[in-house]
């Protein structure tokens, strides 16, 4: 896998579509590697069988089945490996907890989703042009090759 | 110098002194005698060469004789004090003895006699008063009382009868009740006695004092006293005047001056007596009070003894009053207090203090608490059997443990409860919304990939298919903010209101520019509260304004504070229909169509939600078409 990707940490299937859908209203051309849930997510970060190099933006959602999107957000901070990968928590819950607790571990942006769709593909494309084309990266974060 | 044949000189001398001045020869004979001698003594013209004994004898076997003698049989001078009975004078007597006589010297003392002796007997009836009233106030009964008085009368008046009357107001007579001294078969009948000076002490209030009732004018029916040898006597009065009690008479076998120490001291009695006798009455009375009272009683001297207790007290130690009277109360304290000598204490307290105190005690398997009063120079207790008390006391404490215990267990479950429904906040949040999210979303993929063979009918469901999507996720966010503020934290800090409503009415300006709303703000509007909270008022008073504003020609918006110190937002707008006021601050409650004026229903029940919680309250004024005003205070 040559060109930077997308890691969308979401278990919501319509979510997904949508999200999906939303890149490419916005011609976002970045391949998305989804994982349904928390333990997955770690799993692909983190695991023996890693194959592929690591994403250049993580797009995470809290709410999730087995290990929370917190949980994995603290994770990928506490590895050396992936502790500047930019993180963009991309939600339904707007709870105050939650916001502090994500910027406390070191979330690069929080976003709430919009239910409205229009709004929704906005949020997106505003996202994923701000992280995978204004933004610099790290040196060693996402540069693909690995 | 015992001789007849003093020298001139010498007799000139002895002529001229003050002093009574004679001689006695080695056979006690009279040789030399100077004029105030003879005028003291009233002595004969033919007294030289006399026994001395024969000339005067009821000097025999008197301090004179026996002093004379000393002095002649000493050959030492000798000087005494001694009553005279030939010149009924006291001498002042210095006797100097030679080998040829004695020549012997004296002068009347008996004023400073008398006056010494007036002196004893006033330190003697003022001690008889103390004492008597000593014994009054230790509990001696009226009667003991009456008869200690007639004995100090005799002893300090030498009276040798004493009658003592007590005045019976309804007939407005005296009668005897103590009488003492009349010889057996006296001709005075003491139940009908001559009635001059009972009359005189109750007509004047003043003792009635005849030292000698053959001549006093005041004194004729007393006369007949004389048949049983009485000559003189001393009437007072117990009482006063205006409630006399009583007399006291004595009457003397003798004539005799009584001097005003006598008189004083017979009225003294008098008072005392009569005192005593108020102080029996009020006895009485408190004695009956103290007998009915339901509580055990007992009252002590400064020493702490008994000096009387009701029946209640009595019967709680088993013993009858009179056998407690005069004990010590550490005998009953010793086996009152357990262990210590708490009970003992508190008396000792309030005895040394001189201060009313109250304490609870156990004893004998129930509670009783006791009052202690200072009084006089003791202390009165009162026990009362509080077990009832203070088992309804402890049952109160058991419940509200009880209480307690139940209140820590529901704010437990509370808590919990809080925490389930703050994790269903959480869901219905991010939960809630994925769905409309999805709806929302794949209506507009539906829309955009596949509108084109779409009618418009089919568009417009739609759209609102999308409407009611949205709708539902605004109210989920209402809902989950009317659930925040119940729980939100709440601080009290100054908030400067005019301020607040400036910057919302600037957001709300900026969020609809094609809307001209005119605002006017008192300035200077000062509140106390949660800003946060507070925020959230001012927002949702003035969105309505805004809101409900929409149609009027020249919209317009006051924010302001009454006279009743009552923040208010007034808008000229729709207004409502005042009979629906109560609904306003309710959740979902709505006033208008969703069609006319979007809404959730849920702002007002918020506001009036964070008014609460700051203690103040919320009220609406307004009519149809004629603008609403929304009153607050925090």
């Amino acid at each position: 896998m040559s060109r930077p990707y997308i890691l969308l940490i979401e278990d919501n299937a319509d979510d997904i579509d949508l999200t999906r859908r939303a890149f490419e209203k916005n011609h976002i051309a970045n391949d998305v590697v989804i994982m349904r849930d928390g333990a997955q997510a770690s799993e692909f970060l983190f695991g023996e069988q890693r194959a592929n190099g690591y994403p250049a933006l993580i797009l995470l959602d809290l709410n999730l089945p087995k290990v929370s999107g917190l949980e994995v957000l603290q994770r990928i901070r506490a590895s050396e490996a992936t502790r500047l990968l930019p993180t963009v928590i991309l939600t339904s819950s707007k709870q105050e907890e939650d916001l502090v607790q994500g910027y406390r571990l070191g979330v690069n942006s929080y976003v709430r989703k919009p239910v409205d769709f229009n709004e929704f593909v906005e949020a997106v494309r505003q996202v994923g042009l701000y992280w995978l084309v204004l933004n610099e990266p790290p040196p060693t974060a996402g540069g693909g090759g690995m | 110098m015992a001789d007849a044949a003093l020298r001139p000189d010498l007799s000139l001398v002895l002529e001229r002194i003050t002093d009574g001045f004679f001689a006695l020869d080695a056979q006690w004979r009279i040789s030399y005698m100077n004029a105030q001698a003879r005028k003291l003594l009233h002595a004969r013209q033919d007294i030289i060469g006399e026994f001395w004994l024969d000339a005067f004898p009821k000097a025999r076997g008197r301090l004179f004789e026996r002093e004379y003698h000393r002095a002649m049989r000493d050959q030492r001078p000798v000087q005494f004090v001694e009553y005279s009975e030939t010149a009924e004078l006291w001498f002042e007597v210095k006797a100097y003895p030679s080998p040829d006589g004695l020549s012997v010297y004296f002068r009347d003392v008996t004023s400073r006699i008398e006056a010494q002796r007036e002196v004893e007997r006033t330190t003697r009836r003022q001690q008889a008063l103390i004492d008597f009233g000593r014994a009054a106030l230790a509990g001696a009964t009226y009667d003991q009382t009456l008869l200690d008085a007639i004995e100090l009368l005799r002893e300090i008046l030498d009276a040798n009868v004493i009658d003592l009357y007590q005045y019976d107001r309804s007939s407005g007579a005296f009668a005897v009740v103590h009488s003492m001294g009349w010889e057996s078969g006296a001709v005075v009948d003491p139940a009908a006695p001559p009635l001059e000076h009972l009359d005189y002490v109750v007509r004047t209030g003043e003792p009635f004092v005849c030292s000698d009732l053959r001549i006093d004018p005041r004194a004729r029916s007393l006369r007949a006293l004389e048949h049983c040898g009485v000559l003189s006597c001393v009437a007072t009065l117990i009482g006063t005047v205006h409630a006399p009690q009583g007399a006291i008479v004595t009457y003397h076998l003798r004539t005799r001056t009584f001097s005003v120490g006598d008189v004083r001291f017979v009225q003294s009695l008098s008072q005392s007596i009569a005192e005593f006798s108020s102080a029996v009455e009020s006895n009485r009375l408190m004695s009956e009070v103290l007998e009915s009272i339901n509580d055990a009683f007992v009252a002590l001297d400064g020493d702490l003894h008994i000096t009387y207790v009701n029946h209640r007290m009595a019967e709680f130690w088993g013993l009858s009053a009179a056998a407690m009277v005069g004990t010590p109360l550490s005998a009953y304290t010793a086996r009152f207090d357990s262990e210590d000598s708490r009970a003992l204490n508190f008396f000792k307290e309030a005895l040394r203090d001189r201060r009313a105190l109250t304490f609870e005690h156990f004893y004998r398997g129930r509670w009783h608490e006791i009052r202690l009063y200072p009084f006089g120079g003791g202390v009165a207790g009162y026990v009362r059997d509080i077990t009832a008390r203070r088992t309804e006391q402890e049952r109160v404490l058991e419940l509200n443990a009880e209480l307690e215990r139940r209140v820590d267990e529901r704010t437990k479950q509370l808590e919990i409860a809080n925490k389930e429904l703050e994790s269903f906040s959480y869901s219905v949040s991010h939960d809630l919304r994925a769905p409309l999210r999805a709806i929302d979303g794949f209506s507009q993929a539906f829309l955009e990939d596949y509108g084109d063979g779409l009618d418009r009918r089919a568009q417009g469901y739609l759209d609102r298919v999308r409407r009611a999507a949205q709708r539902m996720a605004d109210l989920i966010d209402a809902l989950l903010q009317l659930a925040k503020v119940a729980r939100a934290p709440m601080a009290h800090v100054p908030v400067d209101l005019s301020a607040l409503a400036a910057a919302v009415a600037a957001d709300l300006g900026e969020s609809d520019p094609r809307r001209m709303v005119e605002v006017t703000i008192q300035p200077g509007l000062e509140a106390s509260g949660e800003p946060h909270l507070i925020q959230i008022v001012v927002a949702n008073l003035l969105g309505n304004a805004w809101k409900f504003t929409r149609h009027t020609e020249h919209p317009q918006v006051w924010v302001g504070k009454n006279s009743e110190g009552e923040f208010y937002v007034r808008d000229n707008g729709a207004g409502f229909d005042m009979s629906y006021a109560s609904k306003l601050f309710g959740a979902f409650a709505r006033l208008h169509s969703a069609d006319e004026y979007e809404g959730t229903g849920i702002g007002l029940a918020t506001v009036a939600r964070i008014i609460h919680r700051h203690g103040g309250n919320i009220r609406a004024e307004g009519a149809v078409g004629q603008g609403a005003t929304f009153y607050f205070t925090l």
